[in-house]
């Protein structure tokens, strides 16, 4: 008995210790699960997915020669980052996708951990919505949530990322051109 | 005794990581690209010709082989890393649709290779899969790309500063190395 009680205490701490490694970890990943929109590629006109996940982007950074302004520019963004994901859906009519779909993204950024950026703007037409996940000073990863009728996109970038330099990434790495634009609050007079 | 033999023995085929990794391991010597091709042409019901068959077609083959074993212009593939199988003038109406098909294509790639990226294109029938793998210092890259008539399952060994500028773009990366591994000079 005394076995199986000491068995028992020992798996529970066990269970706990997981559980907590497992919480830790999650809330440092700034990676979300996308998963939920595969379906919407059977449906969609156009549909694309990209995964580059931190050992392609150390590949990037590393072997981008930064002789060309353009590469230097591009080794600057990218460097530190962990993973650039990419879902986008275009379909041919309206209600292409459901509020569900849309909410299986913003139900994982409703965590405490994430924040929307309220200074965004994008030049398209449609929604667009920015947030940031904060790990201390730094923002350690970045979802962009934009929407139209007929369109559904997801760009999730994982570690640190520098919000004014943002659109730079637009037409590179998959991260399609959203027009974003950051707008910088009017001085209070 | 069977009791006995099965109460030892499964658990320890549960807990040793060998026993999982074992066939893992077998499958990552096995050929994955002739799999995939397997894939594309049990799904389809078409068949593929591979780079013998082009070189009936004269002219057209030598250049095509030239630059697989990288002629005079600069190439994408490691010289003879090369791995196409071609499938032209063939129907490419999906049975199961994409989506079964994309299932079927990660189901024999899983956990050997990433899947890297992935376009559909409903409007022109056109998919194009793109999968990395580690290769030592290279990375081997397996693109399938499947369009209304044609379509090609390419595999190619890329030198890392390659692959770092195909990056950039990856949603013409594809194109990118399909293009370079089966279209021939006069052809762009």
């Amino acid at each position: 008995m005394r076995t199986l009680f000491k068995t028992m205490k020992l798996a529970s701490l066990a269970l706990l210790l997981g559980l907590s490694v497992t919480t830790t970890t999650r809330a440092q990943n700034a990676r979300i699960d996308m998963g939920p929109l595969d379906h919407l590629g059977a449906q969609a006109s156009e549909a694309v997915d990209v995964n580059i996940d931190e050992r392609l982007m150390q590949i990037t950074a590393k072997f981008l020669s930064g002789k060309e302004p353009d590469e230097v520019k591009i080794k600057e963004l990218i460097n530190g980052l962990k993973g650039i994901y990419v879902k986008s859906f275009e379909f041919e009519n309206d209600g292409g996708y459901s509020q569900a779909d849309v909410d299986s993204i913003r139900s994982q950024l409703r965590n405490p951990v994430w924040s929307k950026i309220l200074n965004i703007s994008s030049k398209r037409e449609g929604s667009i919505e920015v947030y940031v996940m904060s790990n201390a000073a730094q923002v350690g990863g970045l979802v962009v949530l934009a929407t139209d009728p007929k369109e559904l996109t997801v760009v999730n970038i994982v570690g640190p990322v520098d919000l004014e330099k943002l659109s730079q990434l637009e037409g590179q790495f998959g991260v399609p051109d959203l027009g974003i634009e950051i707008t910088k609050p009017k001085p209070k007079n | 005794m069977k009791r006995l033999l099965a109460s030892t023995l499964l658990p320890l085929a549960l807990l040793w990581p060998g026993l999982w990794f074992a066939p893992v391991a077998v499958d990552a010597k096995g050929d994955d690209f002739g799999a995939v091709v397997k894939v594309v042409e049990e799904f389809y019901g078409v068949k593929h010709k591979g780079i013998p068959f082009l070189a009936k077609a004269g002219i057209k083959t030598v250049t095509t082989v030239a630059r697989l074993s990288g002629g005079s212009r600069k190439r994408l593939a490691e010289a003879g890393s090369v791995k196409v199988a071609f499938f032209e003038d063939q129907e490419f109406t999906p049975k199961g649709g994409v989506a079964s098909f994309r299932a079927n294509l990660k189901a024999t790639l899983l956990g050997r290779w990433l899947p890297f990226i992935q376009v559909l294109s409903l409007n022109d029938a056109a998919q194009t899969y793109v999968f990395l793998r580690d290769a030592g210092p290279k990375y081997t890259v397996l693109v399938v790309t499947i369009e209304k008539n044609d379509a090609a399952v390419v595999q190619v060994n890329l030198a890392p500063q390659t692959l770092a500028e195909l990056m950039q773009n990856p949603n013409e990366m594809g194109k990118a190395i399909t293009d370079d591994a089966t279209k021939t000079d006069d052809q762009e």
